[in-house]
């Protein structure tokens, strides 16, 4: 298993957010978190990222608990978080944005910090310019004057620099064209299925994730509702919750 | 040729106050920390290169002594006052009151070990001088010229050219993306207050050369140069130098049209009205 939460619960200030939080994800496993808004979804991610600490249960990677990581320690383990909104440096042209992010991420750590030698990273920036021609004919481009498609699509490129094992994305589709939706997907599919990497997508685009995800979670109040497949999901009596 | 004297005074008091500017600026675009204990960094910086040349050091080598004590104490500010407070959840307005309580015990601190009577370099090729088109510069005044412009270009060179500096504009641009993405903020913040502190030493032994060393002497230019990186737009090092040649250029020439004491208020009131229609700054993204 490559991430389990057990009973996890978080919060800000004296409100208790999420409660008895269980699931777990497998190496190239997509994973649709899905809810109404203040269901407890980007609360999910950014304690499974390490951003705000768990009030009661664990979260273990790679069988190892992590709770006691910081965020770069989470990060070099390979948990990457693609934030809602841009998760670009706008200020930055596309090249130092990618050059700047890997330079890091190039090295690969266990879950205990140590570096795993030998191990080539997953992505390096070529591989991103490969992915995204279109960074690479923009490489000079402030990436804040660029449209909301080509961020997102650094936004995913910087995610995956390095040698990412578990990406968690909260909201990658807002405010994107839903053709740009559809090859952002796309390509984010491809790159979980080519190379084992587990992933927590927290989408409104409700439709757009089941076409990618393996398995459906619904949260509703901070807590799971369901679990199960998609096509369950769209039989079962659910959608209430939206 | 009064015009001409007074045109580059406003020059080279503009590269002396550039410096000042472009080391705060790089301080608080990237922290986003009100540091006016940069005015005290500044003062320190004048009186342990003092210290130095009275020990018998060269004139460069205790330059680069002043520079690495600054340095030194810009880091510590940082990591020993500034991140624990910020660790602690105080606000920005929290950070600037210890600042300034900071800044008067640093600046106390120094008129009690050096005196806060007046102290002179004494070194006479610093009052040598040179004619410009009939106008008369000291060494000191064109030295601070050539830092003036290669600290503007080294800081340049720096934040567009070096990883580091590439890394210091990411966390100035997105902090929180900078978390996520392992570029270490709090590293970065400790990494560029001590450049910025190492940066504004040269400021505070190039102009106490030509005025003599005053342990309160860092804040008004520091205020000066505040308005600089604001008016030129918080984040860029153009800005930030370009404005404050032009705020020095200004003060100078005003000289011409009315008396000394109305100079800096009419300057500052003409950035005042500046800010109004372009309140994000002159280079602001």
């Amino acid at each position: 298993m490559l991430l389990e939460l057990s009973n996890l619960a978080a919060g800000y200030g004296s409100k208790t957010t999420i409660s008895n939080i269980t699931l777990s994800l497998e190496p190239g496993q997509i994973l649709a978190l899905l809810g109404h808004n203040g269901a407890g979804k980007t609360t999910t991610l950014k304690t499974i990222m390490g951003l705000l600490p768990a009030r009661a249960g664990t979260v273990r990677f790679d069988g190892s608990a992590i709770d006691r990581l910081n965020v770069a320690e989470r990060v070099a383990a390979g948990i990457r978080l693609l934030p809602e909104g841009r998760g670009i440096f706008a200020d930055l042209n596309v090249a130092d944005n990618i050059e700047v992010v890997a330079a890091q991420n190039v090295g690969t750590q266990n879950v205990a910090g140590k570096p795993i030698t030998g191990a080539a990273p997953m992505f390096r920036p070529h591989d991103i310019y490969t992915l995204f021609p279109v960074l690479d004919e923009r490489r000079t481009t402030r990436a804040g004057s660029m449209s909301g498609g080509q961020q997102q699509m650094l936004a995913l490129g910087l995610a995956i620099l390095g040698t990412p094992r578990c990406l968690l994305l909260d909201e990658p589709s807002i405010g994107l064209a839903p053709n740009l939706v559809e090859r952002l997907f796309a390509q984010f599919h491809s790159i979980c299925k080519t190379h084992g990497v587990g992933a927590i997508l927290v989408e409104q685009n409700v439709a757009a994730a089941l076409t990618i995800a393996d398995r459906v979670v619904i949260m509703n109040n901070g807590q799971i509702v369901f679990d199960g497949l998609p096509n369950e999901a769209r039989q079962a009596n659910v959608w209430d919750y939206f | 040729m009064l015009w001409l004297n007074l045109l580059l005074n406003g020059i080279v008091w503009g590269c002396a106050l550039g410096m000042v500017a472009v080391s705060f600026s790089l301080i608080f675009a990237t922290t986003r920390f009100f540091h006016v204990a940069h005015a005290a960094v500044y003062g320190l910086g004048g009186y342990i290169t003092w210290s130095a040349l009275k020990h018998g050091l060269p004139e460069w080598a205790a330059l680069v002594v002043g520079v690495a004590v600054c340095a030194a104490v810009g880091a510590a500010i940082q990591k020993l006052l500034y991140e624990r407070l910020d660790r602690s959840g105080a606000t920005h307005l929290v950070i600037l009151i210890a600042s300034l309580g900071l800044s008067a015990v640093m600046q106390n601190g120094v008129a009690a070990i050096y005196t806060s009577n007046i102290l002179q370099f004494g070194l006479p090729w610093g009052n040598r001088t040179t004619t410009i088109g009939g106008a008369l510069l000291t060494n000191t005044q064109l030295l601070t010229v050539v830092f003036g412009l290669a600290s503007y270009a080294g800081a340049m060179w720096f934040a567009h050219r070096t990883v580091l500096g590439k890394r210091m504009r990411a966390v100035a641009s997105n902090p929180f993306l900078a978390e996520i993405t392992r570029l270490q903020p709090r590293q970065v913040h400790v990494a560029v207050m001590a450049i910025g502190s190492a940066m504004v030493c040269i400021p505070g032994v190039l102009v106490p050369l030509d005025l003599g060393l005053q342990p309160f002497g860092g804040v008004p230019i520091l205020l000066t140069a505040t308005i600089a990186v604001i008016a030129g737009g918080v984040g860029s090092i153009t800005g930030a130098f370009l404005l404050a040649v032009v705020i020095a250029v200004l003060q100078n020439l005003s000289l011409l049209i009315m008396p000394g004491e109305w100079s800096i208020g009419i300057t500052f009131g003409i950035f005042v009205i500046f800010m109004l229609f372009r309140p994000r700054g002159l280079f602001s993204s």
